[in-house]
């Protein structure tokens, strides 16, 4: 008998339909992957079973677990129910716990709330619970906070939680997307362990098949609120049936076409840059200590070539993109464009030659202006604003695949992917020589990176640009760029051509990040 | 949290420096001489001579800073130049009122805001709510002298629960002077609870949106156990900062109030000081009163400090 059973589940939200007719089974002890892009209904999916819809969403349908209704259990039965024989973990652990309590009290709080044990029998078996997630005591003890744990060790607490009671179906919604490959892969090995040790079955909600891949032995794939597809893993990527599923595979290991030719021309130099940050002072009145977020970095930069940069969180890469673009200066060492050097007083018309794309599509506009003054903003580092400004917004527009109309619209009208192009627009319209592009495809559904990857290699062919590509994905970073640095702890470990460190990585810590990185099966046929 | 504790300590400190030597030199600019305001328009220019040397206001600036900020130091806060009493006299008998009733209203404030912004946030956007928020509203809206007279009306004239005015201290009994107080403490709570209750729901329900809820929903807790475990010591912490400068407004600022019901407080002191031109009163006042406001936010300071680890380590 299956464990969950999902009859024709459909959903409203306000009278927008979200879910349409699911139908799915998940069988005790399997991992069963729900993919799917933003917009899909996954999360909502997940939301329904645990009876944690938003306000204003109405559902049909029926979702039993072992004979009982989810969808129509009163909410003070759920109560009872969730926690206990079905759980949940999300995806952002930075902001998942309590920032107020200790981790021991809020792991013991899922038994207490239960009725399960007395506060301090809770906090013995909390105590346990940290301990079969990797967070042993001597490291982590039960009255440490949340701020004191880093994004994996926090998703590790959540984890903790929800497993306290031992739930017959735990829920994860995209548990790994906020943290880092090696930590990522640490999460997945921690809950494909725990499916195999605790007889848990697990719903794992992602938008990356590689991860699903790895992990699931059944996989559904969600597009618009239907299931489009569903079968066995295996089945599912050696002969994938529906055009989308194909669609998102294809998307998924995209490559760019393009054309590798780098000239000698030097653009950017990067010559023993050191950047240091106070942290808390020790003694009241001695200096406080420094923290090298960028020990050292030494690189070129040529024109007309794609370059690299990767590495996890907190390895310095933004701090060197900000003295890069000349926003904060160095301790010691030297940057320069053209020749000249970087520095926060630098003049306005060299900073025109560099331009940036952010990672965040939404927070990155002033919402309040016209996309016409948005890509028109760079103009003000000219000296003098050019006489055809509306006609070269235009043009950045269209280079960029977006209509010269839209210049008369606010950013609130564009979805992710088209405000990312608007983004690249306003990076073109000063026709600089490079762009540096930070994490600028990572919050984009991989079928809408596909296409900005396609026009990004497009416009550095059309117009000679240089990139400086800064990633923690290494899938992305290798279509498209022609070399590759590696960083750690402020230092470059490793670089060189971005084939020949893929393929045959010289550091560890680059071996490291590779292995982790979750692949697609090699056999698999869109 | 020592380590924190002492770190503001010696901040506060520092301000307390700041603010007397600000103190002192914006009185020193006030344009009028109390000496000459004192003997009138037709005094002779040796007799205003003589009283200045008698009040102290000879002499340079910081020789004059010195003398008053030690003087202080040793609770001895000059002599007033209209009354001719030692300034702290003044100032003890008056504080006596203006802090019991700044505690008073205080605590009146706190009472009515806690559960009414909890219920309104608890009940968001239904009738119940919307019904708070009209009336905070209008409590904020509403000055303060205001509700006193409307209360004078109610209380004292038609139903003659309480007198209107007056204060018949502490000596002649506990019970009568907090009933001579509590009609001037409703007047200055009512805006200060109304203001106190709306940023709490706003507080609360900004928490409410807060991922951790999400998760401790997840484990199972009722809407009702997720706010009291864990929204309401989180929304406690903007709520903290206003009840620490709500203190500060109702010690200084009862000004108006303590002239509508006729009691001798801090504020009416300070008001006379200025009209008579009475400098070293008002200097030691607002330096108490200054005083006072940073000995609360040191408070304040250590509330969040204890609602908050992630401050403790600063």
């Amino acid at each position: 008998m299956s464990l969950l059973s999902v009859k024709n589940l459909n959903l409203s939200i306000h009278g927008v339909p979200i879910l349409k007719g699911l139908d799915f089974e998940v069988q005790p002890g399997e991992v069963f992957g729900i993919v799917g892009e933003s917009g899909s209904g996954k999360s909502m999916t997940a939301l329904a079973a645990m009876g944690l819809l938003p306000e204003g969403a109405v559902a049909s349908g029926t979702a039993h677990l072992e004979g009982i209704d989810l969808l129509s259990t009163p909410e003070a039965q759920m109560c009872g129910l969730r926690g206990n024989r079905i759980a949940m973990i999300f995806q952002e652990p930075m902001t998942a716990l309590n920032p107020v309590k200790t981790i021991g009290d809020q792991v013991a709080e899922t038994l207490v709330i239960h009725g399960r044990a007395s506060k301090a029998e809770a906090l013995k078996i909390a105590r346990e619970k940290l301990d079969r997630v990797g967070l042993p005591a001597a490291r982590f003890p039960l009255d440490r906070y949340p701020h004191e744990l880093s994004g994996g060790q926090r998703q590790r607490v959540v984890i903790a939680q929800a497993i306290a009671l031992r739930p017959q179906l735990l829920i994860a919604d995209e548990p790994t997307t906020a943290l880092d490959v090696t930590t990522q892969a640490q999460i997945l090995k921690l809950l494909k362990s725990l499916v195999n040790e605790e007889g848990m079955a697990l719903i794992l909600i992602t938008h990356d098949l590689a991860v699903v891949s790895d992990i699931a032995d059944h996989v559904a794939v969600m597009k618009l609120g239907e299931i489009v597809e569903t079968g066995t893993t295996v089945d599912i990527f050696r002969n994938m049936q529906h055009p989308y599923t194909k669609q998102l595979f294809a998307a998924s290991s995209h490559v760019p076409e393009r054309v590798a030719d780098a000239k000698d021309a030097p653009i950017l130099e990067v010559v023993n840059a050191v950047r240091t940050y106070a942290m808390p002072r020790e003694k009241l009145f001695r200096k406080p200590p420094r923290f090298k977020a960028v020990n050292d970095v030494s690189f070129t930069l040529f024109q007309g070539e794609n370059l690299g940069l990767v590495g996890e969180s907190g390895c310095g890469k933004s701090t060197l993109t900000r003295a890069i673009l000349g926003l904060d200066a160095l301790d010691s060492g030297q940057i320069r464009l053209f020749g000249q050097s970087v520095t926060p007083a630098m003049p306005n018309t060299l900073r025109a030659g560099v331009q940036v794309v952010f990672q965040d599509p939404y927070g990155s506009f002033n919402p309040r202006w016209k996309v016409e003054r948005l890509v028109a903003e760079p103009f003000h580092l000219m000296v003098e604003k050019p006489a055809d400004s509306r006609a070269r917004v235009a043009e950045a527009l269209d280079s960029v695949g977006m209509k010269p109309a839209d210049m008369g619209k606010y950013i609130h009208e564009f979805s992710g992917g088209q405000r990312q192009r608007i983004a690249i627009a306003r990076a073109l319209i000063l026709r600089p020589d490079l762009i540096v592009l930070d994490e600028a495809v990572s919050a984009l559904d991989v079928s809408i990176r596909a296409q900005i990857l396609d026009l990004l290699a497009d416009l550095s062919d059309r117009l000679n640009l240089s990139y400086l590509f800064i990633s923690h994905d290494l899938s992305v970073v290798r279509a498209i760029t022609d070399r590759v640095l590696v960083m750690k702890a402020g230092q470059i470990v490793e670089s060189g051509d971005t084939e020949d460190v893929f393929t045959n990585p010289q550091h560890a810590y680059t071996r490291e990040l590779l292995a982790a990185t979750p692949r697609l099966p090699d056999n698999a046929v869109a | 949290m020592l380590r924190f504790a002492s770190i503001r300590l010696v901040s506060l400190s520092l301000s307390l420096l700041a603010a007397s030597i600000v103190i002192f030199a914006v009185v020193e600019v006030i344009p009028g001489d109390p000496a000459s305001y004192m003997l009138g328009m037709n005094a002779q220019e040796d007799t205003v001579a003589a009283l200045r040397e008698q009040l102290g206001l000879e002499g340079s600036i910081v020789t004059r800073y010195f003398t008053w900020v030690t003087g202080m130091l040793q609770g001895d806060f000059g002599t007033s130049y209209t009354y001719r009493v030692p300034v702290s006299e003044l100032i003890l008998a008056r504080i006596w009122i203006s802090l019991p009733l700044a505690v008073y209203a205080l605590a009146l404030s706190t009472i009515i805001a806690f559960p009414v912004g909890l219920i309104a946030a608890a009940q968001r956007g239904k009738a119940t709510d919307t019904g708070i928020m009209a009336a905070t509203q209008l409590g904020v809206a509403v000055p303060n002298f205001w509700f006193a007279m409307f209360l004078v009306v109610i209380f004292a004239i038609k139903l003659r629960w309480f007198s209107a005015g007056g204060f018949p201290g502490w000596d002649e009994g506990f019970w009568l002077s907090i009933k001579s107080l509590t009609l001037p403490a409703i007047a200055l709570a009512l805006p200060q609870a109304s203001i106190l209750a709306r940023i709490m729901r706003s507080s609360i329900l900004d928490t409410l949106d807060q991922d951790y809820i999400r998760t401790a929903r997840a484990k199972g807790l009722t809407r009702r156990q997720a706010i009291t475990r864990h929204a309401l010591r989180n929304a406690m912490i903007p709520v903290l900062t206003i009840i620490g400068m709500q203190f500060s407004f109702l010690l200084a600022g009862a000004i108006i109030i303590e002239n509508v019901f006729f009691l001798p407080g801090l504020g009416r002191l300070i008001f006379q000081g200025i009209t008579q031109r009475d400098l070293i009163v008002v200097e030691s006042v607002v330096m108490l009163l200054v005083f006072a406001v940073i000995t609360v936010t040191f408070l304040v300071d250590l509330a969040y400090a204890a609602v908050d680890p992630r401050l403790r380590r600063r």
